[in-house]
């Protein structure tokens, strides 16, 4: 049932994934730890924006990415100009996109686990005389790690699943920016293009089960913790 | 000096404001809670900010706003032991010993040893955390907090969430540290017996404010401040009309209703004021008939409420004219005068026993 000319838009998907969660993983860090911690009123309009792809239609996403990043826009173009990179419909963009349409789960899930951890912790951490950042090394990220894994793995799961921004950005590049949903889309139109489709299909369906799966068992571990530091 | 500071802070509607200063080794800070203490000791530590403040830990200057001083928490060495024991729930208890920076090598030197035989941490070191118990996790607190090797170990209400015999358990290990380490402390707690055993000198905080000061002893055997007599139990709490002044006669008397009077010792209360006495109920004796020629002050006419047995002391609830007493005395005491409710008895009471609170 596997057709090695299915593995190169496999592997594409993955790769995809993995380098959106890589790249998003710092700053979600920093963005869950700032809309968990930080009380000033423009947290609310900062953190609605962060969360708009969640709920904003994946073509409307893309479509702003591409405004912003296009050869067009002046970011896009001095991008290019500077370091000779073209990021729309380039694999990049894919991940672009992805990263983008992933991040809201990932903030989600690291504030939610830094706003479970007893701050007390870090006075305890402070007066043993580790200063704020081995407090943040030593205490918040051991404690936090099965949230910040967790909301990993979701955004991954998403990212593998991303269409709508990937192929306004991006568009339907065989080897480049062809990821599962897309060969999917594109089976589907073609003649003799079900068997195929539904290949993919399944690695699809298969993937996602075993992130989702994944990521519940971390949030469990997360819970723990946090009722083992009562 | 182990300890100087000047304290003012804000806190939504709770001022601190104290001025104190500790010789050492132990300081003790007695208050009920919300009074403040745990707001002071966060000040010393350095996890909260205050608005104006002048702290010295061992003669060096930790804090002074304005003035620009300002030692982080962390270069303190200002341990903090609070009643959660607050271990880090992803290390062993061999992590958390060691959490603090040089505390690893100090475990495996003299000080470790020293503190794994008086805080029984042998067989602890390499089990998780989860499973330990309260007293236990106390314990490892506490070693951790030592082995930061802290110029000043901070107490916040160590023994509360222990009960009865593991908060004795933790307040010997605690004296132990006192006398074998000699590590400073200043202790908070609202425990009587705690303050009396461990502490060298005390302040007791009342809103925010120092109420009293002084030894243990002094401070809570003639309680001057309501909040203190309280905390410490003091049975008979008593707001009574102030009379007149005897000044030659060393004292001030005080209505009891019924034109009964009772003599408190000399205070600064204007005739026609009120006054508030407390007076332990240990100290108050009962008498079947009115006794002469005796030196306590105070002989008063009264009748039994109530009997209560508790353990080996009978709790006599009493009324003196419109006051209500009440006396502790023996089982033996209670058999012999043959009390009973309603039985009419003199309340014998020194004047020296009648302390005057808030004077």
């Amino acid at each position: 049932m596997f057709d090695p000319a299915d593995w190169p838009v496999i592997r594409l998907t993955l790769l995809v994934g993995a380098i959106s969660v890589g790249v998003s993983l710092v700053p979600g860090i920093l963005l869950g730890w700032l809309f968990a911690r930080w009380n000033h009123p423009l947290r609310a309009l900062a953190q609605g924006i962060t969360m708009l792809p969640l709920v904003l239609p994946p073509v409307v996403t893309g479509y702003l990415l591409l405004m912003l990043l296009g050869r067009k826009s002046w970011l896009g173009a001095s991008l290019e100009s500077i370091t000779g990179l073209r990021i729309a419909f380039s694999t990049t963009a894919c991940v672009v996109a992805a990263a983008v349409v992933g991040f809201p789960l990932l903030v989600e899930s690291i504030r939610l686990s830094i706003l479970g951890m007893d701050q007390r912790l870090e006075s305890v951490s402070r007066s043993l005389g580790r200063s704020r950042l081995q407090t943040f090394l030593r205490v918040n990220l051991p404690l936090c790690l099965p949230g910040i894994l967790s909301g990993a793995v979701l955004s991954f799961a998403r990212a593998l699943g991303e269409f709508g921004a990937t192929i306004v950005l991006a568009g339907d590049i065989e080897g480049t920016t062809r990821t599962i949903p897309l060969a999917v889309y594109g089976h589907l139109y073609a003649v003799d293009g079900e068997a195929a489709a539904g290949r993919l299909v399944l690695v699809s369906v298969l993937i996602s089960l075993v992130a989702l799966m994944a990521a519940a068992w971390l949030q469990q571990r997360q819970r723990r913790r946090m009722e083992d530091q009562k | 000096m182990i300890l100087e500071a000047r304290i003012q802070h804000r806190l939504g509607k709770f001022t601190l404001d104290v001025k104190l200063e500790s010789a050492g080794p132990v300081l003790g800070v007695f208050g009920a809670s919300g009074s403040g203490k745990s707001t002071l000791l966060h000040c010393i530590a350095g996890l909260i900010k205050p608005r104006q403040a002048d702290i010295s830990v061992r003669t060096r200057r930790v804090c002074r706003r304005p003035g620009g001083v300002w030692v982080p928490p962390q270069r303190r060495q200002v341990a903090v032991v609070t009643q959660d024991p607050l271990l880090f729930p992803h290390l062993s208890v061999r992590g958390n010993l060691t959490y603090a920076p040089g505390a690893r090598g100090a475990l495996e030197g003299d000080l470790g040893l020293r503190l794994r035989e008086v805080l029984r941490l042998e067989a602890l070191l390499d089990r998780p955390v989860a499973n330990l118990s309260g007293g236990e996790k106390q314990r490892v607190a506490l070693g951790r907090a030592l082995l930061s090797r802290p110029e000043l170990l901070l107490l916040d209400e160590p023994t509360s969430a222990l009960d009865a015999d593991l908060a004795r358990d933790v307040l010997s290990l605690l004296l132990r540290v006192k006398q074998e380490l000699g590590v400073p402390m200043v202790c908070v707690t609202h425990k009587a017996g705690e303050l009396m055993a461990i502490a060298d000198d005390c302040v007791v905080l009342e809103e925010g404010k120092i109420v009293a000061q002084g030894a243990p002893v002094s401070v809570l055997a003639r309680p001057r401040a309501l909040g203190v007599a309280k905390l410490v139990g003091v049975d008979n709490l008593l707001r009574l009309k102030l009379l007149r002044h005897d000044e030659p006669g060393g004292v001030s008397l005080v209505d009891c209703g019924a034109s009964l009077e009772l003599a408190v010792p000399l205070c600064a209360v204007r005739a026609g004021g009120t006054v508030a006495v407390g007076i332990y109920a240990d100290e108050v004796l009962l008498c079947l008939a009115a006794p002469p020629g005796i030196s306590a002050r105070n002989a008063l006419a009264a009748q039994v409420t109530r009997i209560d047995s508790v353990g080996h002391e009978v709790l006599v609830g009493l009324k003196a004219g419109s006051t209500p007493l009440c006396a502790r005395i023996t089982p033996s005491a209670a058999q012999e005068l043959k009390l009973e409710t309603g039985q009419a008895v003199h309340v014998i009471i020194k004047t020296s026993a009648c302390h005057i609170l808030g004077d």
